[in-house]
């Protein structure tokens, strides 16, 4: 028996990270500390997630700065570190000419598992996965999401503390979407941590429950999804005509964007309900929805962008 | 009737041992050997390898069936003899080395496997090695194989005894390894050279057969036309010249031998384009570390 994993109050911490592609700087000095959990990483195509995570594995050699995954400095023990890590890439990773069970079986080989316990578990991770049935077919045989699915089964087959998964939804139709964003939310409940790529922002929402945001290889921000998707604003829908009431929260001195019966109340100044609860007094306007705003990741990431130019 | 229950046993995670580093060096020997003899792969995979393994043994059967029929026979009047079997099974390696060393480097590249290797406690020179270590198995076993056969078969019908045959002429399974390896050191890394710059294993094999195939004649035209030099660039005769330097026989005419190169000169050359390949295919090769 292996002596339990120690609690770690990090997984990842980088440090005045850099990495330049010939003369195109990809990774722009980046300072980061990442908890256990389920991190999202966030940017638009070309802002550096892929080169981050080959750098967690080492693939790609820093220029300058510290990396430390999992405790490990990554120019000591990069090794250690893979034998811990799981990677799920973006692109193509399969023999066609294999079974999912040998690649499998194989692959937790690969990650340091005795042969024996190696074939068991290719075979319990494939259930996970929603493979089962399939796991003596060749994997030439298998639709894109049945794919994307073995793909992360050899991620994570060898137990890892950490997977890795670039843009695990690529291509995948919307129930494919579905049944992959349910198996990454999963791995929390597996104990096992996960950094998550994409630039589609709703699967990270759904996801992950830490937010880093890159943009042009800089950090834009990091941190926990509620702390980004919480705001002061109210969001209220009346019954019939919203102008009056719009024209009441603004002589109140909030701001107030409408469109047809439904507006969010921003009141930097104190309380956005107070002032939605004086104007709907003050109009005799019916209340058909009010609530809390929620800010969603693409709001943040827009007013991060435009803030930086 | 009793029912049936589904249990879901949920995630379990891996408490058992790791072997870390060498458990990955040895799944990835255990997988070049499948892989270059087709196991667990469609049937289709495994004709090739198994059938030129039969044919490369089908003689050494032959003829120890023909002394055991008609007792034993004067080994120096044997057709093959075991310098005359590798002339048989050299060419042969030949073909077997130029496809399995594309089977071995390029569907990892083609497909992307390499992602996965690099996410695991493996560096470039464990995956070459491992890869070469499995191709040097398969090609050594399969030049080796018919002599075994053949001395053990001779052992049998010996009028001295099978134990007093082993005994006194072991020194033949010893060259006969020595001259199996010769093949394989001399063929297998210009194999996976080309096999590191190609995509396609089936246009890998054509171009390494060709440059093998090739060397000979043109080295020859060329050490009759006063460039002995150019004996040295006959890569097919290298490992037969040393394969008779071992076995203190002489098969051929042998073109290093022409061009008045002792074989001594064919085991450098050898040794030297194996340490060139390596570093040219470590190159290739260097994303997984």
């Amino acid at each position: 028996m292996t002596a339990p994993s120690p609690i770690r109050s990090e997984v990842i911490a980088l440090s005045g990270l850099r990495f330049a592609y010939g003369d195109i700087l990809a990774i722009d000095g980046i300072d980061l500390v990442l908890p256990p959990g389920r991190i999202g990483l966030v940017g638009a195509n070309g802002a550096g997630k892929t080169t981050l995570l080959k750098i967690l594995l080492g693939v790609l050699p820093a220029a300058s700065g510290s990396v430390t995954v999992l405790g490990h400095p990554l120019e000591r023990g990069v090794l250690e570190i893979r034998s811990r890590v799981g990677w799920m890439p973006e692109g193509d990773c399969l023999p066609p000419d294999q079974t999912a069970a040998d690649f499998l079986g194989y692959a937790a080989e690969l990650g340091g598992l005795p042969p024996r316990a190696a074939r068991q578990r290719a075979s319990d991770v494939l259930g996970l996965v929603g493979l089962h049935e399939e796991r003596f077919r060749f994997i030439g045989e298998f639709s894109t999401g049945m794919k994307q699915r073995a793909k992360l089964a050899q991620a994570i087959v060898h137990d890892p503390e950490l997977v890795l998964l670039d843009e695990p939804t690529a291509g995948l139709d919307p129930e494919g979407r579905e049944e992959m964003l349910e198996l990454i939310t999963r791995l929390d409940d597996f104990g096992i941590n996960s950094v998550t790529s994409s630039h589609v922002l709703t699967d990270i929402e759904r996801t992950c429950d830490w937010v880093v945001m890159l943009d042009g290889g800089k950090v834009l921000r990091s941190g926990p999804l509620s702390d980004l998707s919480t705001s002061d604003e109210a969001e209220l829908e009346v019954v019939g005509d919203a102008s009056a009431v719009a024209a009441a929260v603004v002589r109140l001195g909030a701001s107030v964007r409408h469109h047809g019966a439904s507006m969010v109340i921003s009141y930097p100044s104190g309380d956005a309900f107070d002032v939605v609860r004086d104007a709907v007094v003050a109009t005799g306007a019916a209340i058909r929805r009010l609530c809390p705003r929620r800010t969603t990741l693409e709001d943040v990431f827009l007013g991060e962008e435009d803030a930086d130019g | 009737m009793a029912e049936g229950v589904v249990f879901d046993l949920g995630y379990r995670p891996h408490e058992g041992e790791r072997l870390g580093r060498g458990g990955a060096r040895r799944a990835l020997y255990r997988d070049g050997l499948r892989r270059v003899l087709g196991l667990r792969r469609k049937a289709r995979r495994k004709i090739f390898p198994f059938a030129l393994t039969g044919i490369a043994v089908l003689p050494a059967l032959f003829f120890v069936g023909l002394s055991v029929i008609a007792g034993e026979f004067d080994q120096a009047a044997t057709l093959f003899g075991h310098p005359q079997y590798f002339d048989l099974t050299g060419s042969m390696a030949l073909i077997f080395i130029a496809l399995a060393a594309g089977e071995l480097l390029i569907p990892d590249r083609v497909n992307g496997t390499h992602q996965v290797y690099a996410s695991r406690p493996l560096t470039t020179i464990d995956y070459l090695v491992g890869r070469g270590a499995a191709l040097a198995t398969v090609v050594v076993g399969f030049l080796w194989l018919p002599h075994l056969v053949l001395f053990f078969g001779r052992a049998w019908v010996s009028s001295q005894g099978f134990g007093s045959y082993v005994t006194s002429e072991y020194e033949v399974l010893l060259t006969t390894l020595l001259g199996s390896f010769a093949y394989f050191v001399a063929y297998a890394p210009l194999a996976f050279t080309v096999a590191s710059v190609s995509r396609r294993a089936s246009l890998a094999a054509g171009v390494f057969l060709g440059m093998v195939t090739i060397s000979g004649p043109v080295s020859a035209q060329l050490v009759d036309s006063g460039f002995s030099s150019m004996g040295l660039f006959a890569l097919q005769q290298h490992p037969g010249y040393i394969k008779d330097w071992i076995l203190d026989s002489s098969t051929h005419d042998w073109i290093p031998e022409r061009a008045g190169y002792e074989p001594v000169y064919s085991v450098i050359v050898i040794v030297t384009l194996a340490v060139a390949c390596w570093l040219v295919v470590l190159f290739r090769q260097r994303r997984i570390k």
